[in-house]
């Protein structure tokens, strides 16, 4: 049974989809993979929306290239950072779609094992963070950040790859970015003598990320700081990766769902866009949407 | 001289080497380059900044005729937010002030575009910022050029490799971009003011958060492109309350109490450079630009409304190597 917001969004969303597949970043626009793979993720496979997502899986192969990744979009070849979310997207939405896209999934986790950020000399001085982890990038041949490291993790996780070495030195690469008061932004924890500020979208990215880990100081100061933080954050994006982050890792609030339901109907009064409905759809659940399979972390609370 | 070749003069600017002799090149080079600069004083947020701002837009010599009917993008410098920490952003009074400015002048559209290099989320920022509601109450529409649409252009500058530049459909469907920065120091590149600001049009979707790639091409560099292919019409700073230190988010508030106008960015970024008391040509972006998108020498800069002597409070600069040019001898 679903709320009235819940219904909402679910219908803007299957109207915003494009009758060649996919989703934009707004209804009007061309489909991206972004909004695609969380679109994807937020609707089910079953009943009536299984034909948009259907649809929206099969862009994702389109997008693909031949070397196995997933460009950001039709018009261009790369950057390729969405490829972990399509893996996602092809792993996780269930049903009976997900196998006929094995063989694209097996291609992109081929590349994203394959595909590192640059690394370059350590610099104490101006970094304040290990910059010989490679993790991945937003653009190939440029440095890792914590959102497409995230999203690898996840994605080699959610293919059966989650032991991979590669994944072990992404979840090295979080936990190294992590700011010392608690949470992340884009990936620097420090620039010269100033501890720069965390940001409560990716702190919940990284948590998801990091789901299933032993316990760590950093991790426990990064569900701090969103607990703290999203009392206030009514924004879509950061209010749905916090509450999907807190939510790996069973610390969901109590008032999650008034705070979705008031930013959900902020959001319905605006112009549309996919991955802010998408966020807020996959934020509802009491389990965590990107984690429950292949580890089993759920919460019941909240 | 090639572009590679003289890149290469831009870099010895940049070792901060030879800046006596790299006045000399640049005086040579910027012979028939030649722009006015508006500084109008507004000693606070509360001033009255639509008048000033009419008042640089009359001195400048843009009126009804160059703004009828032509839509307009502003492109302020929002970044993130933090409690008490309004200077990192371009103040929404500015924003309201020009655009009932453009709007007067029969502009047939104003709207706000930004898209941030750390904080994805742009509505995150209008919340925070005060931004989001100060636009709302104006009737502004705000243009996330993170996830815009987008296209390839050529690169008309080609001081990098990046080729094409993608660039927002917004963007690309505008008459004129009047980059609205705010008037800040720079760990990396020294000072940031109109032209970096323009960073900020580049969709995040294809160059990242942040957008490292032009980090990698080089930032003086990548400045220079993309001004050469956006092509701005016009730079209003906020200089009312600018930062200093560690800038461009980690620094403190700078008290400068001015407007800053042009149609020429390298012109009005050397002009703020000096109503910081900073050396324009010790900034690389600004060194390499010097007579190849404008000028920046004092003698090839018509200064208009208030001076810059009665402005002037130098800034503090990060003491590290990289920026002791930036700091004037």
């Amino acid at each position: 049974m679903f709320n009235d917001w819940e219904d909402s969004l679910r219908d803007r969303l299957n109207a915003a989809a494009i009758p060649d597949g996919g989703w934009g970043y707004s209804p009007s626009a061309a489909p991206c993979a972004e909004p695609t793979a969380l679109s994807c993720l937020a609707l089910s496979p079953r009943g009536i929306e299984a034909d948009v997502v259907h649809r929206g899986l099969s862009l994702l192969a389109r997008l693909q290239r031949p070397d196995g990744s997933v460009s950001v979009a039709l018009n261009i070849e790369s950057p390729c950072w969405p490829t972990g979310l399509a893996v996602l997207a092809w792993s996780l939405s269930e049903g009976n779609s997900a196998p006929r896209y094995r063989p694209q999934t097996e291609k992109a986790v081929e590349w994203l094992l394959r595909n590192r950020g640059k690394a370059t000399e350590p610099n104490p001085v101006v970094y304040g963070h290990d910059t010989t982890l490679t993790g991945w990038s937003w653009v190939e041949s440029t440095h890792a950040w914590v959102e497409p490291t995230a999203y690898a993790i996840l994605a080699l996780r959610a293919a059966g790859n989650g032991e991979h070495p590669r994944v072990r030195e992404g979840i090295r690469l979080l936990l190294d970015r992590a700011i010392p008061g608690g949470g992340w932004n884009y990936g620097n924890p420090r620039i010269y003598k100033s501890t720069l500020r965390p940001f409560p979208g990716p702190t919940g990215i990284a948590l998801t990320a990091l789901a299933g880990q032993p316990g760590d100081s950093r991790i426990e100061a990064g569900i701090a700081y969103l607990g703290h933080e999203l009392l206030h954050v009514r924004s879509p994006l950061s209010l749905g990766w916090g509450l999907i982050g807190l939510t790996a890792w069973g610390r969901r609030p109590d008032d999650a769902s008034v705070w979705l339901e008031k930013s959900a109907k902020r959001a319905l009064l605006g112009r549309p866009s996919p991955v802010n409905d998408a966020l807020l759809l996959l934020a509802r659940s009491a389990r965590c949407p990107m984690t429950e399979r292949s580890l089993g972390v759920a919460t019941t609370n909240g | 001289m090639s572009r590679r070749e003289m890149l290469g003069v831009g870099g010895a600017l940049l070792l901060g080497g030879g800046i006596a002799a790299g006045l000399r090149i640049a005086s040579g080079r910027e012979r028939g380059h030649r722009a006015d600069v508006f500084i109008g004083r507004a000693p606070d947020y509360y001033a009255d900044l639509g008048n000033i701002v009419q008042l640089g837009l009359s001195t400048l010599g843009i009126g009804r005729g160059d703004i009828r009917g032509k839509r307009i993008l502003l492109k302020p410098n929002l970044v993130e937010t933090a409690p008490g920490q309004s200077h990192i952003n371009t103040n929404p009074a500015i924003i309201l002030a020009v655009a009932e400015a453009l709007r007067r002048l029969d502009a047939r559209e104003v709207i706000v575009a930004e898209g941030q290099g750390h904080q994805r989320d742009s509505q995150l920022v209008l919340d925070e910022s005060g931004m989001g509601d100060a636009l709302e109450e104006a009737g502004l529409a705000f243009v996330d050029l993170n996830h815009d649409e987008f296209a390839a252009i050529p690169n008309a500058g080609a001081w990098t490799d990046l080729a094409p530049l993608y660039l927002p459909n917004t963007l690309l469907g505008v008459d004129w971009v009047i980059s609205m920065p705010k008037m800040k120091t720079h760990h990396w590149a020294g000072v940031t003011c109109s032209m970096k600001n323009l960073f900020g049009v580049m969709p995040g979707v294809v160059y990242g958060w942040p957008k490292n790639v032009l980090h990698y091409a080089g930032i003086p560099q990548s400045i220079l492109d993309i001004n050469a292919t956006v092509k701005p019409s016009l730079a209003i700073v906020d200089a009312i309350v600018g930062m200093e230190g560690d800038g461009p988010i980690m620094g403190t508030p700078k008290e400068v109490g001015c407007i800053v106008m042009g149609r020429n960015l390298p012109a009005v970024d050397a002009t703020c450079t000096r109503i910081m008391g900073l050396n324009p040509y010790g900034v690389p972006y600004l060194a390499l630009a010097s007579g190849r998108l404008g000028p920046l020498h004092e003698t090839n800069i018509a200064q208009r409304g208030e001076p810059i002597a009665a402005l002037r409070t130098t800034f503090a600069i990060l003491d590290v190597p990289h920026l002791k040019s930036v700091i004037a001898g």
